[in-house]
């Protein structure tokens, strides 16, 4: 695994264009800790360019993950993930098991970190157990459509303790929130990276100062 | 491969997943213009986009690069294909639902505000080495009884035997594609022969 353990880690979510995603990364102070992940619909967008393209506006040394949320074919978008110069991919937790299990195995022989999306499972220990190997990281998640139509599911941060009680080597990010305040809640519950991309859609000086504000208050 | 495939409007070309993840909707566009080209007519293009979140943002990137019709996952929150399905009507495009690894599409489609225009039943490609699970032929009749208007299509099969098959069991769409990727030469001979045996 390509992260650390004892870190916590904030990932901004690249989601709308190319131009959008540079005025956001220049206005983010660089740290390790600050992770950058190209969004599914960027992807889907600009294909793996997106991917390229955000490798060539930070440094060598930034961690970028690309959202690719496979569904099938596992082992064909990490080779491509990887190519393009991402550290880490995702798969689907609904993916059918023997997807998962070789987007897994792919993910080791390329050397990134495997991260599964675990959005619209009610219990992902379930999926956990039916693996070969464990994946690197496990992403807890409400999904965007979800959280906006219908406000009462919540990010499921009970299982983040169900998951690490199991499985002490994964690491927990949790999709989903907006706020620094859900940014410290998911840490306070353990989770080990916090995806954000709300306030990071548009440029802002919000932007910048969650992140100034996540680098200062969260070691 | 295109440049292979006889001029027909009744093949149908996919952007598949993996290809728009490489090419993004500059993909759809091409494809969109190159089979247009040869047959003459405003072509069908599908892209299989696999939606899992985001609905709406996704099917108005690919209908604004020419795709006729896009895919949404089954196994995606309901919320997110409500919203896919009303937004493909609203950029006039169809709407397939991959029921991909669902045991029970018909669950699926009981909860759902408005149906899809086209169900997509498949194996995965991945599941496809495991042989013990097979194309859900049975389906196909089960959905269209209860619900008329729904077109089937199905995924995964790779000979002119499967096609034949497919079509023998009601459904409207075959999809195709091993064969396409590890023999083009192959793929268009059974195009042919589709024209030929399925009208």
């Amino acid at each position: 695994m390509i992260l650390e353990r004892r870190k916590k880690y904030l990932q901004v979510a690249l989601n709308s264009t190319l131009g959008e995603a540079r005025e956001i990364i220049f206005q983010l102070p660089i740290s390790e800790r600050i992770l950058i992940e190209a969004g599914t619909p960027l992807l889907k967008i600009y294909g793996t360019e997106a991917i390229s393209e955000i490798r060539a506006m930070t440094s060598d040394s930034t961690y970028i993950i690309a959202d690719n949320k496979c569904a099938d074919l596992g082992a064909r978008e990490v080779e491509m993930m990887a190519t393009a110069g991402a550290n880490a991919a995702t798969c689907l937790g609904v993916a059918p098991i023997e997807t998962i299990d070789s987007f897994i195995d792919e993910c080791k022989k390329f050397k990134i970190d495997s991260m599964i999306d675990m959005m619209n499972i009610e219990n992902p220990l379930m999926i956990l157990r039916k693996l070969k190997k464990i994946p690197d990281v496990v992403i807890l998640h409400r999904g965007v459509d979800e959280s906006e139509f219908k406000k009462e599911k919540q990010i499921p941060y009970y299982q983040i303790k169900q998951i690490k009680g199991s499985y002490n080597n994964i690491l927990i990010s949790v999709a989903g929130g907006d706020t620094i305040r859900e940014v410290q809640r998911a840490i306070f519950n353990e989770a080990n990276i916090v995806v954000v991309w709300k306030n990071f859609y548009r440029p802002s000086t919000e932007t910048a100062s969650l992140a100034e504000e996540f680098l200062k208050n969260i070691k | 491969m295109i440049s292979l495939l006889p001029p027909s409007e009744k093949i149908i070309i996919e952007a598949g997943t993996p290809f728009i993840k490489q090419y993004g909707v500059n993909g759809i566009s091409s494809l969109k213009a190159w089979w247009s080209q040869k047959v003459g007519i405003s072509s069908y293009i599908v892209a299989d986009l696999k939606t899992m979140d985001r609905g709406g943002s996704e099917v108005r990137a690919t209908a604004m690069a020419g795709a006729s019709a896009t895919t949404c996952l089954g196994l995606a929150p309901i919320e997110t294909i409500d919203e896919f399905i009303k937004k493909c009507e609203a950029s006039n495009i169809d709407s397939m639902i991959d029921m991909m690894n669902i045991t029970f599409p018909f669950e699926i489609l009981q909860k759902l505000k408005k149906l899809p225009n086209i169900v997509v039943l498949h194996r995965g490609v991945d599941e496809n080495n495991n042989k013990s699970k097979k194309i859900p032929h049975e389906q196909i009749n089960r959905i269209k009884g209860a619900y008329g208007n729904i077109l089937i299509s199905i995924a995964g099969g790779e000979t002119i035997r499967d096609v034949t098959r497919t079509f023998f069991n009601n459904a409207d769409i075959a999809v195709v594609w091993r064969s396409f990727y590890e023999n083009p030469k192959e793929t268009a001979r059974l195009a042919e022969e589709f024209l030929k045996s399925a009208r």
